[in-house]
């Protein structure tokens, strides 16, 4: 019994590093610009499509489509914060969110259109298989997830705490107005943050790939416990989401298993409730006190 | 009578106000004045109970205003204006004032069946707005948002708006602030008719607006009382000379 | 209200009450056009319902679609296994989601924005796994049929008598949502939308106000959803849920927030274009998006707004 309950927390923290990657993404972008990424999911799910055609039409190897991947992945963010965010930087937090929105709508809607809904599959090659460790079972797989992850988070906080361009965006976190008279220069850094977050939903769509196959709507499920992780940090925190992640795959997997999967999100969505009643800034949120 | 003792406000490890006394009457307009930063819209915030109050006491009346939340106390008599105006932008000029007349008005969902009682809740409250939007010449601008009038203009509303609800206090945070020229002897005059019968309670920072109509003047710096009592007298004071104008701080 | 709303008004009802009989001239197809202006005209009043809720109030709702359902199959279960007639079905769709959008609605009071909007997607999609797994009480997704509606009695045979109902329905609804709008509760809730401080400073109570504005919003998309029960004749978790949802969405952001005339326009366009676009996969979607984009970069207040500007320099 013991043995199972370790393989389904196994499983469920590597399906978790899904959901972290996705929510790092999402609090990067959060943090510089204020926006919640609601097309973080379909971003990614576009990314992944150019490494499909990359490794089935144009044959490379599998480390090159990756790299195209996050390559578009990165170009996504920006072009999206350059030429369409950057215009409406001062409208209400509802005018954002329904433009990341219809950008959902679009994403999904023209991969749907070119590619259609039949899933495609796409394999990760990876040459070893399943390895039995002290009566675990450890797919490869589910390590490199894991290990991305850490890789990635470590990455990220060191490029914030030691890089000129890290504490930039840090500088805009806490004061937008300060750091521009400071001489920051604000939409580099915006453009850089977008393209790091919508960057790691592309490194998650990728790893999520062979598992949902490459469809137009293969991130749906991945970006709403996104969300929720995202929530669970407070939406501020990268630390929490990463933490909220990979503790919300566990549960998840638990859930899957003992109770109903096809409930699975109705009920995590009942506990952000209870959650939310207790801390309504997330469980490491803060509260930003407005002046009048 | 408002009667404020020993009230005190921190945010965090700041102290913005500091065991601050003050005793408003009945009528009239009395000002509060002093440097940038002393603490005076945070006054205001707490009287109006946007922000709490770690000591002291407020009372109107008889009535304690620290056991009200900040939706009940104008229905206590404490109306009030926004140093920013807030003015409600998907609202019509005269549909803000309307806002401002809730607290006489009764009618819930029940006005989707558009009763006549509704009807004639709504028709008196039309009333009441007409006659102050033309005393104060926005007749005009009525059924425009005020989004799209000169920023003077949305000033005037917002003090409308708290002045409409015939409040028992009027606190008013630095209406003249953003005004041009072209509009101040409107609002003036305004505010002078409201002190008739309201205790008026008001912000400033320019003292020769208020040597004609004020009969106090509180001076505030650092959230203390620094000097209180007719504008001649105050304007000479040397304490409150030395908090405008000196660069120690008093 | 100034005259050309007025004539277009009149002019509206007016073309939607003789429709049926233009329509009669085209015979076969008939049936099938009079089912697609009678969703129209069902769709429009979700529409409105959440114009109130986003538009006027300003509390984002990405959950739509479960206020509706929620309606539906309240409808679907008295009709079916009560006998329960249309007008007390509509009335106990809409009760009954009013009630649950309680769920959202608490805790709208106390969460900002961007959370407020992620709760309300786990409401939509709660309800649609509900309805999934729940299949003693939902059919699951064989979903339900309804045999027996009646109207005040009368059972309803034809196409056409539904297609006046809905158009009833419409009317009704937007005559209390524009007297809901011009009296206090209507103002309140722009105040709670514009400026919080402000409002409480007023007495607008705010916590009450936000939940008021859901309990309104899901009232009228329920009543909605019990209609298109009837209209469908068949209720299923496929009909449903997030896809849903961003229609809804789309209908309210490109006719423009804030407006009775805009949740219409914006229904008549989001409508037609998914009924014309029905055959392709993903065009739809891809349009509704493209023009939302478009829509919040260049015309933020939508159709209503391009028409006015129109108006004012034309």
């Amino acid at each position: 019994m013991i043995q199972y309950v370790l393989q389904l927390a196994l499983a469920g923290l590597a399906q978790g590093s899904l959901y972290a990657l996705t929510a790092l993404g999402l609090v990067v972008i959060y943090n510089a610009s204020t926006v919640v990424n609601f097309a973080q999911g379909a971003m990614g799910m576009a990314a992944t499509y150019v490494a499909y055609l990359l490794l089935t039409n144009a044959q490379v190897p599998f480390p090159i489509a990756l790299l195209g991947a996050i390559l578009t992945a990165f170009l996504i963010g920006v072009v999206v914060q350059t030429a369409l965010l950057g215009r409406i930087a001062d409208a209400p937090i509802l005018t954002q969110v329904v433009l990341t929105l219809g950008l959902f709508m679009f994403i999904e809607g023209i991969l749907g259109i070119f590619f259609g809904y039949n899933p495609r599959p796409m394999a990760i090659p990876l040459g070893i298989g399943p390895v039995l460790i002290g009566g675990l079972v450890l797919r490869p797989q589910d390590v490199i997830e894991l290990a991305l992850l850490i890789v990635l988070s470590v990455g990220l906080a060191t490029l914030f705490r030691t890089t000129k361009i890290g504490l930039g965006m840090r500088a805009i976190t806490e004061n937008m107005y300060a750091a521009r008279l400071m001489g920051i220069p604000i939409g580099r850094v915006l453009s850089l943050a977008w393209g790091i977050g919508v960057m790691l939903g592309g490194v998650a769509a990728v790893l999520a790939a062979p598992t949902t196959s490459v469809t137009p709507n293969m991130m749906d499920t991945i970006v709403v416990y996104a969300f929720v992780a995202a929530i669970l940090g407070g939406f501020g925190s990268l630390l929490g989401a990463v933490v909220g992640g990979l503790v919300l795959g566990v549960i998840v997997n638990f859930i899957d298993a003992f109770l109903a999967p096809e409930l699975a999100m109705s009920i995590v969505f009942g506990m952000l409730l209870v959650i939310l009643y207790v801390k309504p800034d997330g469980l490491f949120g803060r509260r930003t006190v407005e002046k009048v | 009578m408002l009667t404020v003792r020993g009230v005190t406000v921190r945010f965090g490890g700041l102290t913005a106000v500091n065991q601050f006394d003050i005793d408003v009457p009945d009528s009239g307009v009395f000002a509060l004045v002093g440097p940038n930063g002393a603490g005076k819209t945070t006054l205001i915030n707490a009287l109006s109970r946007v922000c709490s109050v770690a000591e002291g006491s407020i009372e109107l009346n008889g009535c304690d205003i620290l056991a009200l939340r900040s939706h009940e106390v104008v229905r206590a008599g404490i109306a009030r204006s926004f140093q920013r105006a807030e003015v409600f932008p998907t609202l019509s000029v005269i549909e803000n004032l309307l806002v401002g007349l809730h607290v006489d008005m009764t009618t819930g969902i029940e006005g989707a069946l558009y009763l006549p009682a509704t009807r004639s809740q709504e028709r008196d409250a039309h009333a009441r707005a007409e006659e102050l939007l033309r005393r104060l010449d926005l007749w005009d601008d009525r059924d425009q948002s005020p989004a799209d009038l000169p920023y003077g203009h949305q000033k005037l509303l917002d003090v409308a708006r708290a002045i409409i609800s015939d409040p028992k206090v009027l606190l008013l945070d630095e209406p003249f602030a953003g005004l041009t020229d072209a509009e101040t002897p409107q609002l003036l005059k305004c505010i002078v008719d409201a002190g008739v019968n309201c205790a008026v309670l008001m912000i400033e920072h320019h003292f020769e607006l208020l040597e004609g109509i004020a009969q106090r003047i509180t001076v505030m710096d650092f959230g203390r009382k620094v000097a209180e009592g007719p504008p001649a007298q105050v304007r000479t004071d040397p304490e409150t000379v030395r908090c405008y104008l000196g660069t120690s701080r008093c | 209200m100034s005259i050309r709303r007025d004539v277009l008004a009149i002019a509206f009802v007016a073309i939607s009450a003789l429709l049926p009989l233009v329509l009669q001239t085209i015979g076969q197809r008939q049936v099938y056009w009079l089912f697609v202006v009678s969703e129209l005209f069902i769709f429009a009043v979700v529409a409105i319902s959440l114009d109130l809720l986003m538009g006027r109030s300003g509390q984002i709702s990405l959950g739509h679609s479960g206020f509706f359902a929620v309606g539906a199959y309240t409808a679907a279960i008295l009709n079916e296994h009560y006998r329960v007639d249309v007008v007390l079905s509509m009335l106990a769709g809409g009760l009954l989601s009013a009630l649950a959008s309680l769920i959202v609605g608490f805790p709208a009071t106390r969460l900002r924005g961007h959370y407020l909007g992620i709760v309300t997607l786990g409401y939509g999609i709660a309800v649609d796994q509900i309805a999934l797994k729940w299949d003693a009480l939902t059919g699951g997704d064989q979903g339900i049929h309804l045999h027996r509606p009646t109207f005040f009695g009368v059972p309803i045979g034809s196409p056409v008598a539904m297609y006046y109902i809905s158009l009833a329905v419409l009317v009704v609804v937007i005559i209390l949502t524009w007297n809901l709008l011009r009296t206090r509760i209507g103002r309140s809730f722009a105040a709670i939308r514009d400026s919080e401080v402000a409002a409480a400073a007023m007495g607008v109570p705010i916590a009450r106000t936000k939940v008021l504005a859901f309990v309104c919003s899901a009232f009228l998309a329920g009543l909605a959803g019990a209609l298109y029960a009837f209209l469908a004749g068949f209720v299923a978790p496929e009909d449903f849920g997030i896809d849903q949802t961003l229609l809804f969405f789309a209908m309210v952001v490109i006719g423009g927030m804030g407006s009775i005339a805009g949740a219409i326009g914006g229904t008549i366009l989001v409508d037609g274009l998914r009924v014309a676009a029905s055959t392709v996969s993903g065009l739809s979607l891809a349009i509704l998006g493209g023009v939302i984009v478009l829509v919040v970069l260049f015309a933020p207040s939508g159709l209503k707004g391009l028409l006015r500007a129109r108006a004012r320099s034309g």
